[in-house]
């Protein structure tokens, strides 16, 4: 799966929209709020391209709205936004600790043989492993099934790769302009 | 459905099931990130290709953040008439 050019077009066109929100502002303010202007209207339009279809989708458009709930709303109406900020993210917290309860009373039940120690171990490392991915994609820590990190990973991984190619053409193009 | 909920084979049935899951998955990612992607061979082990992926998720934050960067620099000459900020203006609509 690779970012398509369809995806590209749409963050632009979001993006763009985000930024012309923040135009009365980006004229007359410091360096450093006008980057915070940028990177976030980049990162609500990353997320509304998925319409709050994805845990890390929803987990990082209400990051944002804590940081600037105007400019979300203004971004996604239309597209549910009262319902995307809003929403209570999953308490699957709780529920980590009974399933760690109940695979641990399971695992003092059965008896394992060396293949199952060895199939336990690897297990054990991955489970090192998508703790470090839970810390790094939005709304990881309310993904307990490791199954459902990973597919939301993928996705995350080609929304980012969006957003960067078209950050990228975009500064690239003006950078080069400048340098005449 | 019903024999995967037996008591006895719960455990290692739904453990077996999400196992393959989780490797067909890893292998989507190894062939996402272009670090791991060039190695053809599919002898990555799962848990660096999980440790590849937090990296290049960290790396593409840090490319967002400086593009950020580079583009506020850019956009604090929107209102001259350079060649550079009619550019910036006509690429963000402005």
């Amino acid at each position: 799966m690779q970012p398509t050019s369809s995806m590209k077009e749409e963050f632009l066109k979001k993006w763009q929209m985000g930024l012309q929100i923040y135009r009365p502002l980006i004229d007359n303010t410091s360096v450093s709020e006008r980057r915070k202007a940028i990177k976030l209207s980049a990162d609500v339009a990353m997320a509304s391209l998925r319409k709050g279809t994805t845990c890390w989708s929803r987990a990082l458009i209400q990051k944002t709205a804590t940081e600037d709930n105007f400019l979300v709303r203004q971004m996604l109406s239309g597209i549910k936004a009262e319902t995307l900020i809003n929403k209570k993210l999953p308490k699957v917290m709780c529920h980590r600790k009974i399933v760690r309860r109940s695979k641990m009373i399971l695992r003092r039940r059965q008896s394992r043989s060396a293949i199952e120690e060895v199939a336990a171990k690897a297990r054990k490392l991955i489970k090192k492993k998508t703790q470090g991915l839970r810390n790094v994609v939005p709304g990881g820590e309310f993904m307990s099934n490791d199954v459902l990190l990973i597919q939301e990973t993928l996705d995350y991984i080609v929304s980012l790769q969006t957003q960067v190619n078209v950050m990228r053409s975009i500064v690239d193009a003006a950078e080069a302009g400048s340098e005449r | 459905m019903s024999s995967r909920r037996s008591s006895r084979s719960r455990q290692s049935g739904s453990s077996r099931i999400s196992d393959d899951q989780i490797s067909d998955l890893v292998t989507k990612l190894q062939h996402l990130i272009p670090e791991l992607r060039r190695r053809r061979s599919d002898k990555v082990s799962a848990s660096k290709v999980l440790q590849e992926t937090c990296n290049y998720i960290r790396n593409l934050h840090r490319e967002v953040d400086d593009l950020s960067d580079r583009l506020s620099e850019l956009l604090a000459s929107t209102d001259d008439d350079s060649a550079e900020a009619a550019i910036i203006r006509s690429l963000l609509n402005y």
